[in-house]
């Protein structure tokens, strides 16, 4: 009997003009967004490639060890085409010094971009869907139930010897169905469009089937939806504004309302502006000891015999933003008049002593500025997160992230590698003894070599990690889609026909 | 006609669609003026600040060689108090030029200044997910299309369905009458709401004392609620075309939301995106090239002439060349490149003009000052005080006979001392009239395709078979 039942509205739904105009709406969106965000990408990892190109370029062209411009950068994430998340937005390379701890809120942007072109906001598949498939979903349910009732049908069936839930049961499982053919179909054309231009490893495939089962969901959430109001109502035309109304809301209003309306909480002047302070205490204190160690030589002042004749610069500072702590003296000599060469002794015990110093400053305050972003940015960020979850498209929109690798975990993965990569490079010129050593600070020897210092790699985080954080958010989904066909299970069986 | 029009409106404003309208617009337009009245006076004080103590910075230097060569510091652009009907992306925008001077590697001079314009990247360190701003441009190019087709969808087609349309028009009334009377009926009916909400939030808007709103703004929200009422001329002109032309309101409704979602939520974007790639703008680091070797060229050329002459008042003179050179290509060098970034974007947001939303934003900001073309305003400003402070300069270097009148070196510039209210001060101005040359021709598309559709749903009625 179900499969009977399940036969007819198969029938029913894929006979329909709206089956067909939705299948073609989508197909088409879908495909003309796939080239533009496959040029985008291809576009993007050239730039990369330029640029990783360049920083090697500039990285050999040091001259001393003080002077080592060494910058790594960000690959763009293929699955970006999928839901690109922050990878766009954040910045994509990042200096890696002993005397700074790179984060998110210090990297750059390769200038290949042209800022203005930020108006446009860059459609992903997933944007594609999340509008479409919702729309899909409560376009087919909407007169499911109230439709047959209108048309007396619904009598019909129930006269037969089915249980309403049956009934239920076929019903939801031809529409989606039927609503999986648009789906599917898209993501294959989209696919097809992909591979052909860039390779994609299993654990990317595996991460599309992530995001394809979570678009599932999602349609079957709002399919539900609409099937809620459909049991609901008496008539498809009072469904039909209903489902429009809400579909209006969830999908627009809701995202950009609940944004508007939570104002940032509490004071971020403030608390930006205690951190400064602690920081800066953290600050004077190695501006102390260096000052200490000068005099102690007998070279204090910034204008002394012996700052003169190396060319002296050092800045230590804290950004009033992001905090950033900055500690920094480089020094660049193509050669040493043969008379101040009395002072590289002192010179070399002088980066010897505060070098270290520098890093082992920069890690304390690292403590107090991690604290501060945690409390400041990233909480904030994450409440309105939790806020847009309210939302089916907020979850659909997390989970997705997740999937891609493109949320904010997985853009953090990258500036934690990179803060690895700055140890891996203390600990290198640790080995090479470099703070202590004349190409420290002189260039008369010729560029230092640097072919023996490791060089960055980063993988995105395995496939686990993807799931693991997208979890969360596939429960929610399901749980939402259980409630909701309970909830419709329960008024379909008090409902009078 | 007025009788169908009532009927019409009677019709509407007991149904469903009516309040849930009501309650959205409402809802949405309050946010609005809520969150502006919370951002537009921090936005202001920090205007005020930045432009003040720039100003004063400007102000309290005396020196003719140091006003010459530091030039009149960092400009501001001043936000715009109608920032809640369109948000235009400013946050994307900077909100300043920068008069840069250069220590020179080669001696511990420093450079003359040029005019730069920052790129601002504010969203750089931005974690926040992706959000469009409540702006009056969202609330009527979004929402408000929505709800006028969610009004018109059903009007003939509807009514077909039941077997009034056969009835209404057995009457002796001729069949464009009936069409009027359905689209006046379904005018007044989303109007009411959407007017409602209006002006709630110009209530809350103008009674807040934070915000003030002058003669000239109040103009512009008339011009810009006059453009809104065009645009939802053009839904509803839309969903009358096609509910006539379909027979069940369902497969109607299907259509229209189909023809928005692909016109007004994906069009804009996607158009935009292809067309930003017929004119790329140089890269960053490609303009970073071409200044390099500019300078190089104008100080190799320096050095050349330095060396064939020993006289020193001669050397001087070609010092002042050099100078004046170098700071006037590297400003040319920089203008050349913001333009070609703008031209970029203008190109790709001339073609989203297929898309009605995309001209209503345009429009919106444009009446708003907010956006690119208030950008764009703001640096011609820039560019024109940019030419009255160096004149400035050179009359007052002219003025003063006991000068040298050697441009670019101290000694070689006037000693006098410069009165602080002469200098020449930034005024950021907005001229309506600039805004109506640049909306000519959005408003011209704009009403074209209302009349196209209008004309269409004329059509389409005339020859609907009941």
């Amino acid at each position: 009997m179900l499969k009977t039942l399940i036969r007819r509205e198969l029938l029913d739904n894929l006979m329909t003009f709206r089956f067909a105009a939705v299948l073609l709406i989508t197909l088409l969106l879908v495909v003309a967004n796939t080239v533009v965000l496959v040029q985008d990408y291809e576009q993007r990892l050239e730039s990369y490639s330029d640029s990783v190109k360049r920083h090697q370029q500039d990285l050999d062209n040091s001259k001393t060890y003080s002077t080592a411009y060494l910058f790594v950068d960000r690959a763009p994430n293929p699955l970006s085409i999928f839901n690109v998340g922050l990878d766009k937005r954040l910045g994509n390379y990042i200096g890696i010094y002993h005397g700074f701890m790179p984060t998110l809120w210090d990297a750059r942007m390769h200038g290949t971009d042209n800022p203005f072109i930020a108006f446009f906001s860059s459609i992903d598949i997933v944007f594609v869907f999340e509008v479409i498939l919702s729309l899909m979903g409560l376009i087919f349910a909407y007169d499911a139930i109230a439709g047959e009732r209108e048309r007396g049908t619904l009598r019909l069936v129930l006269a037969q010897p089915i249980g309403r839930g049956q009934i239920l049961l076929a019903k939801y499982i031809s529409a989606m169905a039927c609503l999986l053919v648009p789906l599917i179909l898209s993501l294959l054309f989209a696919l097809l469009l992909l591979t052909r231009s860039i390779p994609l490893s299993t654990a990317d495939f595996l991460r599309i089937a992530g995001i394809v089962l979570t678009s599932f969901a999602y349609l079957s959430v709002f399919y539900l939806i609409g099937l809620l109001i459909s049991v609901a109502t008496r008539r498809t035309g009072t469904a039909l504004m209903l489902a429009m109304f809400i579909w209006g809301f969830l999908i627009l209003v809701y995202p950009n309302l609940i944004r508007a309306t939570v104002s940032p909480g509490g004071d971020i002047q403030a608390r930006v502006k205690t951190a400064q302070n602690q920081i800066q205490q953290v600050l004077d204190e190695y501006e102390r000891e260096r000052q200490k160690f000068l005099e102690n030589e007998g070279i204090a002042g910034e204008m002394s015999e012996f700052s003169k004749a190396l060319g002296f610069y050092h800045e230590a500072h804290v950004n009033s933003v992001t905090l950033t702590t900055y500690i920094e003296s480089i020094s660049v000599l193509s050669e040493i008049r043969p008379d101040f060469e009395k002072y590289v002794p002192v010179a070399k015990r002088y980066y010897n002593f505060i070098e270290p110093l520098a890093a082992r400053t920069v890690e304390k305050a690292w403590r107090v500025r991690k604290q501060a972003l945690e409390e400041i940015y990233v909480k904030q960020a994450l409440t309105d997160r939790t806020l847009l979850k309210l939302s089916p498209v907020g979850i659909y929109d997390a989970a997705t992230q997740a999937w891609a690798g493109t949320d904010l975990l997985g853009l953090r993965d990258f500036f934690e590698a990179a803060q690895r990569y700055r140890k891996v490079k203390i600990d290198y010129l640790y080995a090479k003894d470099a703070f202590s050593s004349r190409e420290w600070f002189v260039a008369d020897k010729g560029p230092v070599d640097w072919s023996t210092l490791p060089t960055f790699t980063f993988q995105r985080s395995d496939v686990g990690t993807n799931a693991k954080r997208a979890l969360p958010d596939m429960f929610l989904l399901l749980i939402c889609n259980l409630v909701l066909f309970m909830v419709i299970v329960l008024i379909f069986l008090k409902s009078e026909v | 006609m007025w009788h169908i029009a009532k009927r019409e409106l009677y019709d509407n404003l007991n149904s469903l669609r009516f309040a849930l309208a009501t309650v959205l617009l409402l809802a949405l337009m309050l946010t609005n003026a809520v969150v502006h009245l919370r951002e537009h006076p921090v936005r202001m004080q920090k205007y005020r600040d930045a432009a003040t103590q720039s100003l004063n910075t400007l102000t309290s230097r005396t020196d003719l060689y140091d006003l010459a060569q530091k030039g009149p510091g960092r400009l501001y652009k001043k936000p715009s108090p109608l920032r809640f009907c369109a948000d235009g992306g400013d946050s994307l925008l900077p909100t300043l030029t920068d008069a840069a001077s250069y220590f020179w590697s080669t001696n511990t001079s420093r450079s003359f200044w040029r005019m730069t314009y920052p790129s601002a990247t504010p969203n750089l360190k931005n974690i926040d997910p992706d959000a469009t701003k409540i702006d009056w441009a969202f609330v009527i190019g979004y929402v408000l299309s929505l709800i006028a087709l969610l009004f018109t969808f059903d009007s003939v087609s509807g009514e077909r369905e039941h077997g009034t349309l056969r009835l209404m028009l057995a009457n002796p009334i001729p069949r464009y009458t009936v069409l009027i009377g359905k689209f006046l009926g379904a005018f007044i009916s989303v109007n009411i709401p959407f007017v409602i909400a209006v002006l709630m939030n110009l209530l809350v808007i103008s009674t807040s004392r934070a915000v003030h709103l002058g003669v000239n703004e109040w103009g512009r929200l008339g011009i810009i609620v006059g453009i809104s009422l065009l645009y939802l001329c053009l839904f509803l002109a839309l969903g009358l075309l096609v509910s006539a032309r379909v027979k069940q309101s369902a497969v109607s409704l299907v259509i229209l939301l189909l023809i928005w979602v692909s016109s007004v939520i994906f069009m804009p974007n996607t158009f935009a995106s292809i067309a930003s790639r017929f004119s790329p703008a140089r890269s960053y680091d490609a303009f970073q090239e071409d200044r390099r070797q500019t300078r190089r060229a104008i100080l190799e050329a320096y050095y050349t002439q330095r060396e064939r002459t020993e006289d020193p008042s001669k050397r001087m003179l070609i010092q002042s060349e050099y100078v004046t050179e170098d700071a006037m290509q590297d400003g040319r060098l920089r203008q050349a490149y913001l333009s070609e970034r703008i031209a970029q974007v203008s190109q790709a947001r001339a073609i989203t003009r297929i898309s009605p939303v995309a001209i209503i934003q345009h429009l919106l900001e444009v009446f708003a000052g907010t956006g690119l073309e208030r950008h764009l305003q703001f640096v011609d400003n820039v560019q024109l005080y940019d030419r009255e402070y160096r004149e400035f300069i050179t009359d007052t270097e002219r003025a003063d006979p006991e000068s040298p009148h050697i441009i670019g070196i101290r000694d070689g510039m006037s000693k006098k001392k410069v009165l602080p209210e002469s200098i020449p001060t930034f005024e950021d101005t907005l001229s309506l009239s600039k805004d109506f040359n640049t909306a000519t021709m959005d408003l011209l598309l704009l009403t074209l395709f209302v009349v196209v559709l209008l004309a269409g749903a004329y059509l389409a009625f005339v020859r609907v078979e009941v």
